[in-house]
């Protein structure tokens, strides 16, 4: 019996009727769990062959982003939404595709940066509340300065921002509050005050893409200090109580507001 | 084909991923199951109109990383110049070298300076030769 899968690639293609379509046609269309996306013709990935004169020698790796998966000819759709591509150049060397879906439900991911809250302290080890179907494990040692001695003072339903070090479907996800080189660059527990709130996914990803217009605008209005966290859960702190609401009511109702009503809200 | 099998099987339960949360990287394709590489998104704790200070210069330089890579400056600012440096290192020398001296030649030195002496070559005549028992 062949095996299905190797790896994450499908090895046989779909055994129901599916579409095949080319994945350029499709950028910006609605796709569907099932559908297939053929790429132009590619070298053979497990055979570094050479192509010699065609010219078509890539010159990076595609990425195959969230919502993707190899099969045999190019790649299989696992999320519905709306594909999405990147030209190659910059982070994403020889292009990249995604699937750009909603949902509420937060499934961690390595190297995603996330509010917890802390739940419990077992020993040197607190436990995080981070959304996702498991709770996080974050050592004291993972803060900037922090020794055996010099442990961080954390306490139970306090905020920390961090991201994760280990997040995978087979283990519990351990976060860090600190980088590679150790420095915490604005890692950590969070302040007090504040509030804390939760928005969908796709909404977060929306608010932390480079030239947002809703934060612009909201910048504009008062000083206020804002955590996004990758998991759905927004903090913000503003000077009085009475402004930090305004901007919780604006960031949760931006999700489905027009421009123009948008600026209407934010005029009155 | 048994290499063939062997490989297969180790991919099934295998799903190796790497450093960068890549998974499973072959030659040509990447496979990644976050956003950031995607979509290049933004740091996430931002302060707007001065609210947190340290915030603000954390999102200069995280976002500013992400466009382009900063040399980073290791020269750090001296604190002290470089003549001054020249001129402690020309005395501390001298006082670290009286520390080695041997007890004798301490002794000299002593006996120079309540003379006045400010004679800076090595005296000689510390040293007592070795005197030949005349006949």
């Amino acid at each position: 019996t062949k095996p299905l899968w190797k790896g994450d690639r499908l090895l046989q293609g779909p055994a129901v009727p599916t579409r095949c379509r080319a994945a350029e046609a499709c950028v910006g269309q609605v796709v569907l769990p099932g559908d297939v996306l053929l790429l132009p013709a590619h070298p053979d990935e497990d055979g570094e062959r050479l192509r010699l004169g065609a010219g078509a020698a890539p010159r990076g790796r595609l990425l195959c982003g969230p919502g993707l998966r190899r099969c045999g000819v190019g790649l299989l759709v696992t999320k519905c939404g709306l594909l999405r591509h990147r030209r190659a150049g910059g982070a994403a060397a020889g292009g990249a595709y995604w699937v750009d879906s909603q949902q509420k439900r937060y499934v961690p991911v390595k190297g995603d940066h996330v509010i917890g809250i802390v739940t419990a302290k077992a020993g040197d080890v607190f436990k995080l509340d981070v959304g996702g179907s498991e709770q996080a494990s974050l050592s004291y040692l993972a803060f900037e300065g922090a020794t055996k001695r010099n442990r961080p003072n954390v306490q139970v339903g306090d905020l920390v921002y961090g991201q994760f070090l280990v997040a995978n479907k087979d283990m519990e996800p351990e976060m860090v509050c600190i980088d590679s080189s150790g420095r915490s660059s604005g890692m950590g527990i969070i302040g007090q005050d504040g509030f804390l709130f939760k928005v969908s996914l796709g909404l977060i990803r929306k608010l932390l893409a480079p030239k947002c217009e809703i934060i612009q605008e909201l910048s504009q209005l008062y000083p206020f200090e804002l955590v996004l966290g990758m998991n759905g859960r927004i903090w913000v702190k503003a000077k009085t109580v009475q402004q930090t609401l305004i901007i919780v009511n604006i960031l949760e109702a931006c999700e489905y507001m027009t421009a123009e009503q948008r600026k209407q809200a934010l005029s009155l | 084909y048994m290499g063939d099998e062997e490989e297969e099987g180790r991919g099934a339960y295998v799903c190796e991923e790497k450093k960068d949360g890549t998974i499973h990287g072959s030659t040509y394709y990447l496979t990644q199951r976050s956003f950031m590489p995607c979509e290049d998104l933004l740091y996430g704790r931002m302060s707007f109109k001065g609210f947190n200070p340290e915030i603000e210069k954390l999102m200069i330089q995280m976002n500013s990383r992400c466009k382009e890579e900063i040399e980073v400056d290791d020269k750090m600012e001296a604190d002290v110049s470089d003549e001054e440096m020249a001129r402690r290192y020309e005395t501390l020398v001298g006082t670290i070298g009286k520390k080695f001296l041997r007890k004798r030649d301490q002794r000299v030195l002593q006996d120079e300076d309540e003379d006045g002496n400010s004679n800076t070559r090595p005296s000689k005549k510390a040293k007592k030769k070795f005197l030949k028992p005349q006949d």
